[in-house]
């Protein structure tokens, strides 16, 4: 068994096609006939241009418009007059063709790879790619034809160029290996795209392995057998129909409402960190934000970021959501959240010292920027308020009032913004769960935060290895705060939702389905997931595992019964 | 010879795409279009100088024209660069 990165799901278990590496040596001879020379290298160049062309189509037509940008860059890049000009410079000069690409290529690489920006080190190894396709044709080396491998194949290869993938036929290729490459390369990109399982940065794979041998590529693991023994590959076989059956029933969900198995529909939303994350949650069918963390605006900065700066950020997420909510948590900083610009002091006890809403309350002027920007974002879109960290009624109150004044200052100054604009309160604290019944008649909405009210709830530090094992939000104290909390929004006719890590959990769902959570807010990544678990359960059902779950006394009994009752 | 001095605001900087629509627009023009960044003077029709130059957003470059089209192909690059390069 060999490790290396896992960069596209699934497994794929078939016969290892070698994409051997050719040596691209020539000898650097002076040239006499120079205009012969130039002929030689501008038909290399045309016959460049059309297989590009050709496998630029192909993969836009195959994968998406976005995919096939790599290879146009690599046209814009050949046809560049600096790049061209330089080489034919050479080639007049009295330098062989090849002698001229790999001088200038490697000129323009060694810029490149030198750049402290990583898209612009991407670019070095697109050249490298222009360089060594161009070398191939100029030296008359031929490739192994991927686009003509057998059926059940698993391509090994130092690194997979995009013109190399683009030949890729899906019904035959089940894997992928290479030694170099991670989660963000081309390889990676279009391995995704092609939802061929792929694993990459494998040392030395290429030596390892030779044609015709068996092999697995496990890519949610990032784990590949080489020759595999038969208790393993029948293991495997088992794995790959269990994956490949529960992709087909996830998809099964796309497009479709969130709803029990008794019909109660329920709302789907997702934790974002970036206004780009609102893309991916819409990609991923959410159905709206249930947290979008505004601390990056303030953290990726060196300054605190202005209104204007705020609210483009706001407005954008608001915008991609199309009118679907987007809960915006106020700056949650201070904790474990340090912004070194604001100089905030060190504390003994960060988390229970200086940090969300005290902090923002305490600052004013910068809390009034930020609430500002969001109430103007309310004019493109349904924008939502959320409060972290609240302990007491004054608190949401204090908000509510500052928010109040700058509706009055709108109003008199003829800017746009949602009347109805709700502020809600996050709840992720003890206190916070034993007034819900005081704080949901001043709160528009509730959202659980799990991470928090569990660590809160249990005096626990889950960084802190010797009483991790107390972190649990299974514990019976904390499912008694959130059914504690759930209810009394029930009560005062506002929705609950929750934005932790545990919405998105197979074990925690049916719990949340009996208390009544009407909106859970997970990873883009876990809609399809959340969703199929939630259909599995009817009300009636849950209510009945939840009445003996909540009759049970410790933390290991709990998750033991709600394993046994599980519908994965 | 016309010149002007503008700040690039789309969030990439001069990356690919940017620079590839930049110079798309430039080259139908005879006149030499220079980019001047950070004391040295780049290509305005070469992609690849363009990237090389390393613009980032918030970066102030100066965009020079030289030929027959010069006015026109500088208010070309400013409209361009001012409308954030299709970013």
């Amino acid at each position: 068994m060999v490790k290396g990165i896992a960069a596209s799901r699934g497994i794929g278990i078939g016969s290892i096609c070698v994409i051997a590496e050719h040596e691209l040596t020539f000898e650097k001879k002076k040239i006499e006939d120079t205009e012969a020379e130039k002929k030689r290298f501008n038909d290399a160049i045309e016959a460049f241009k059309e297989e590009t062309t050709k496998q630029a189509d192909d993969i836009r037509k195959r994968i998406g418009p976005k995919e096939a940008e790599i290879l146009e860059g690599h046209l814009v890049m050949i046809s560049d007059p600096t790049m061209a000009g330089e080489m034919t410079k050479m080639i007049e000069a009295g330098q062989c063709a090849e002698a001229a690409v790999e001088a200038v290529c490697d000129m323009f690489i060694g810029m490149f790879s030198k750049m402290d920006d990583e898209m612009m080190r991407q670019r070095a190894s697109d050249i490298s790619d222009v360089k060594v396709s161009m070398l191939k044709l100029l030296l008359g080396i031929k490739d192994v034809e991927i686009s003509k491998v057998a059926k059940g194949t698993i391509l090994v290869a130092k690194d997979l160029t995009p013109s190399m993938t683009s030949q890729i036929d899906k019904d035959n290729v089940v894997g992928i290996i290479t030694e170099i490459g991670g989660k963000t390369s081309h390889s990676a990109i279009l391995a995704r795209a092609l939802e061929i399982p792929a694993v990459l940065s494998v040392p030395d794979v290429t030596t390892l392995v030779k044609d015709k041998d068996t092999a697995i590529v496990d890519g949610t693991e990032g784990i590949v057998y080489l020759n595999p023994e038969g208790d393993v590959l029948s293991q495997y076989i088992i794995k790959r129909e269990d994956f490949i059956r529960k992709q087909s029933e996830l998809k099964g969900f796309l497009g479709k409402e969130t709803v029990t198995s008794d019909g109660a529909k329920v709302e789907l939303f997702c934790n974002i960190g970036t206004p780009k994350d609102a893309k991916k949650a819409v990609e991923c069918d959410g159905e709206g934000i249930g947290l979008f963390r505004s601390e990056f605006l303030f953290m990726d900065n060196n300054h605190l970021p202005s209104e204007e700066e705020q609210f483009a950020a706001y407005k954008e997420a608001a915008v991609t959501m199309g009118g679907k909510p987007v809960i915006i948590r106020t700056l949650d900083i201070g904790g474990d959240k340090d912004i070194p610009y604001l100089n905030m002091k060190k504390e003994d006890n960060p988390f229970l010292g200086y940090r969300a809403v005290r902090y923002c309350l305490g600052n004013k002027d910068a809390y009034m920027i930020q609430l500002r920007a969001m109430v103007r974002a309310s004019a493109f879109g349904k924008i939502k308020i959320m409060v972290p960290l609240v302990t007491c009624v004054d608190e949401l109150r204090e908000v509510k009032k500052m928010v109040a004044e700058i509706k009055k200052d709108f109003d008199a100054n003829n800017i746009d913004y949602d009347k109805d604009i709700e502020v809600g309160c996050m709840m992720e604290t003890p206190a916070a769960s034993l007034i819900a019944d005081i704080l949901a008649k001043e709160a528009d909405f509730f959202s659980i935060g799990t991470n928090d009210l569990t660590q809160y709830t249990m005096s626990v530090d889950r960084g802190n290895a010797d009483v991790a094992y107390l972190y649990s939000t299974f514990q019976p104290s904390v499912l008694r705060s959130i059914k504690h909390i759930i209810e009394c929004g029930i009560k005062a006719g506002i929705p609950v939702g929750m934005c932790g890590e545990a919405a998105a959990d197979p074990l925690m769902i049916p719990l949340l389905i009996s208390f009544g959570l009407t909106e859970y807010s997970v990873n883009p990544v876990l809609v399809l997931t959340a969703r199929c678990i939630i259909s599995k359960w009817s009300k009636e059902e849950a209510d009945a595992l939840a009445q003996i779950v909540m009759s049970l006394d410790t933390e290991s009994e709990i998750v033991a019964a709600l394993k046994a009752a599980s519908k994965e | 010879m016309v010149s002007q001095k503008i700040t690039v605001t789309n969030e990439q900087g001069m990356h690919m795409r940017p620079a590839t629509l930049f110079c798309q627009a430039m080259t139908p023009f005879s006149s030499s279009v220079k980019v001047n960044f950070n004391g040295t003077s780049f290509d305005g029709k070469s992609v690849m100088m363009l990237m090389a130059a390393c613009i980032k957003c918030g970066s102030e470059i100066e965009i020079e024209c030289d030929g027959p089209d010069e006015a026109d192909a500088l208010k070309k690059a400013i409209e361009l660069v001012e409308s954030g390069l299709g970013d």
